[in-house]
């Protein structure tokens, strides 16, 4: 087998590994703060179709060129995200229903939330928009792109988007670990009860947090419809969701090993996509090689959930000083 | 809520009973979340510029107007209720079976199988063969989660999605490979799909007896389907598992100080739920089909877990919420034909449901739980927004919130 296929692998690699490290990072803020939220899919969901919008609207109805009108896309996608989640907020910390539930709620709305505004924005569309929407100039990464024997197609043509969900550790760990907004954001997920005691709003916090989630999740979306496929589809999120949560609960719900555990969990879902000839995996049916990403899924939860601590309060009820 | 708040006698504290007052509180909440479901839809209706009472009474002429529409809700809620109990029965032990749409895809293949392989035996033993292999395939997927929760701790939300991703390939490889039609005529253009199966092993039709169309294909299924949220309401409140599955559900601490074994009553409680969960593809291949296709209907585990929400995971209220989906579900067709609303219409008035119903039913739960504080004199004043809830206590040593003041937790990588 080529170096190419394997470069090829890797370059998807990282444009799931966008996805996946975005979502998580919105999971991140959420469950920091004390809310567990497993609506992320629906909250990407509500991304992919708004995003989508988002960058023909800003391109070509604005007219505002192929730079800002994508770039706007995406936030825009975002900023639906986050007002998506506000539901989520909404129900689990004013109203205090069992974060779970309302997270399924979420992920069950989204999927029709998602045909009424396609059903609006594309025509009468309700499942899918026309291909070839606009998206960002691909960039190749100086260096790493002149590799020799193949490699370098793994580090060419991506979106600058990927460089941007990699930077974005940086600001992430900072102001979860140095900024007092952060300190306090994490406590409020660790012992609501004391934090209140030092005169913090648990439930500022916790909206913060959640809608955080909307945004990130909102936007990884966003970059799914409108930067990797170029369009809306149904169903084009493929459970991407609920594995950047099981890359948030392997890395411990920290955002530097949350980086490794989304670009293999991206790996794995480039498997079926372009290693279908590889050694071994030829040798399984085609239908099996799909099952990949999600068999490692499966394998790694089950192997190390065991070793990792959640935040002590997500997914319990806060009770003090709440305000219905 | 509040008025019936105020009416309660506080002087006499036995004056009603318990079940009452909660059942009184529960039908006020449903009634009010209705309502408030209705109101949204009808700005929503109003905002496409249509009189929301022509637009509800086509939603009703459609589905429970004639005999035929009533048929047509009556099918579709029958792999609904399947579906929800499945939910709801591992609800009860605190758990989310989100996999239901895994388990009833594998319970179809193996349905298939037997249908397939045993035709040689007479329909009255053909057709519980076939309901018992689905039952046994719903089982072996969901005891996979329920295993790996139990021993690993995985919890068992990602493990079940992950599950269903790989149920839809399963599918894919049977029907290409050792499902894959053989009795095509020559030549002839065929979907991907299994063989058809014998006559004898159908779900035959039931609404032409009472004047509905055979296209709606109600077939005793719905029956079954009835008679398992009995059975189902009958396990929860009667049995020692339920009695169990309750506990475990409600307060595992508490449960296995009483000498409850949590990791065998869940597992047992995926069995169950698996076993539900393998019955909800019988009526799209038994009495739609009368064969599996790759384009088989998708989502209903998740439209289950919508439905079980709906009908506050009661197996009797499950069988109506089954019923308002379908209501609803049918109502799209008439939508489509008397409106300008899109058909998207009605997944947004089932979205909104949902959310309020939960809601409601919370706010519920908290006022009549603060009710029941308050009688037994526990506290003096309690209002609902100070409400202590069983989660507020003193918390381990290694809860202590020293630790989340720290910096930075490098330390942990």
């Amino acid at each position: 087998m080529p170096f190419t296929d394997i470069a090829v692998a890797i370059q998807i690699s990282f444009t799931y590994f966008t996805i996946i490290y975005l979502t998580g990072l919105g999971g991140l803020f959420s469950e920091r703060s004390g809310i567990v939220n497993i609506g992320l899919e629906g909250l990407m969901i509500v991304g992919t179709v708004t995003g989508a919008f988002g960058a023909r609207f800003f391109t070509d109805t604005v007219g505002l060129g192929t730079i800002w009108g994508p770039i706007l896309g995406l936030l825009f996608g975002a900023l639906c995200g986050a007002i998506f989640a506000s539901v989520h907020a909404v129900a689990t910390i004013t109203f205090r229903v069992d974060h779970i539930v309302s997270g399924v709620v979420i992920n069950l709305i989204a999927i029709g939330l998602a045909r009424f505004l396609s059903y609006a924005f594309f025509n009468g569309q309700s499942t899918q928009s026309d291909p070839g929407g606009p998206h960002l100039a691909r960039l190749d990464i100086p260096g790493l792109s002149s590799l020799p024997g193949g490699l370098d197609r793994a580090f060419e043509g991506l979106s600058p988007m990927v460089i941007v969900a990699a930077l974005m550790v940086i600001p992430v760990w900072y102001s979860l670990n140095r900024l007092r907004w952060g300190l306090r954001l994490r406590s409020c997920g660790e012992n609501p009860e004391a934090t209140r005691s030092l005169g913090v709003s648990v439930p500022l916090y916790r909206y913060q947090g959640v809608l955080l989630s909307g945004a990130f999740a909102g936007m990884s979306g966003a970059f799914l419809a409108a930067e990797v496929i170029g369009a809306w589809r149904e169903g084009q999120t493929l459970g991407l969701g609920f594995i950047a949560l099981a890359a948030l609960i392997l890395s411990n719900w920290n955002p530097i090993r949350l980086m490794f555990f989304a670009w293999l969990f991206g790996f794995a879902v480039a498997i079926p996509l372009r290693l279908q000839d590889a050694p071994v995996i030829s040798l399984l049916p085609e239908q099996f090689i799909r099952m990949i990403p999600y068999v490692v899924t499966i394998v790694a939860i089950a192997g190390f959930v065991g070793r990792v601590r959640p935040p002590a309060a997500a997914g319990r009820a806060y009770e003090g000083g709440g305000g219905s | 809520m509040s008025a019936e708040g105020m009416a309660a006698p506080m002087a006499a504290p036995r004056a009603r009973p318990a079940w009452l007052e909660s059942f009184a509180g529960q039908l006020l909440a449903l009634l009010a979340s209705f309502g408030i479901a209705l109101v949204i839809g009808a700005l929503l209706i109003l905002a496409y510029g249509e009189n929301p009472i022509e637009v509800y009474r086509s939603i009703f002429d459609a589905s429970l107007g004639s005999a035929d529409g009533i048929g047509y809700v009556l099918s579709i809620a029958t792999p609904l209720i399947f579906a929800a109990l499945a939910v709801s029965v591992c609800f009860k032990g605190g758990m989310f079976n989100i996999g239901v749409e895994g388990q009833y895809y594998v319970a179809m293949i193996l349905a298939a199988v037997a249908e397939l392989n045993l035709d040689f035996l007479p329909g009255p033993l053909l057709v519980p063969a076939v309901l018992i292999a689905a039952m046994l395939g719903g089982m072996i997927w969901a005891a996979i989660p329920g295993v790996l929760k139990v021993r690993t701790g995985a919890h068992e939300v990602v493990t079940t999605i992950m599950l269903n991703g790989i149920a839809i390939s399963l599918v894919g490889w049977a029907l290409n490979g050792p499902l894959k039609y053989n009795d095509a005529p020559e030549g002839a253009f065929v979907d991907l799909r299994t063989n058809v199966f014998p006559k004898t092993g159908l779900a035959g039709d039931l609404g032409s007896a009472f004047g509905i169309t055979p296209g709606a294909h109600l077939s005793w299924l719905f029956m079954l389907a009835v008679a398992a949220a009995v059975i189902v309401w009958f396990l929860i409140r009667r049995t020692r598992l339920g009695y169990e599955a309750r506990a475990v559900g409600s307060s595992p601490g508490s449960a296995k100080a009483g000498g409850v074994s949590i990791g065998s009553t869940q597992v047992r409680l995926f069995l169950i739920s698996g076993a539900l969960a393998g019955l909800v593809g019988m009526q799209n291949i038994l009495a739609d089909r009368g064969y599996l296709p790759l384009n088989f209907v998708v989502g209903l585990g998740f439209t289950g877990i919508a439905v079980a929400f709906l009908g506050q995971n009661n197996p009797i209220g499950i069988i109506f919420a089954a019923l308002l989906w379908g209501i609803l579900s049918r109502g799209e067709v008439a939508l489509q034909i008397s409106s300008q609303v899109p058909r998207e219409f009605i997944i947004i008035l089932q979205g909104l449901l949902i959310l309020t119903v939960v809601i409601t039913y919370q706010i519920a739960k908290r006022r009549l739980a603060a009710r029941q504080l308050q009688r037994a004199g526990m506290f003096g004043e309690l209002d609902d927004s100070d409400a202590p809830g069983e989660s507020a206590g003193p918390r381990g040593p290694e809860e202590t919130g020293a630790e989340a003041l720290e910096p930075s937790d490098e330390k942990r990588i």
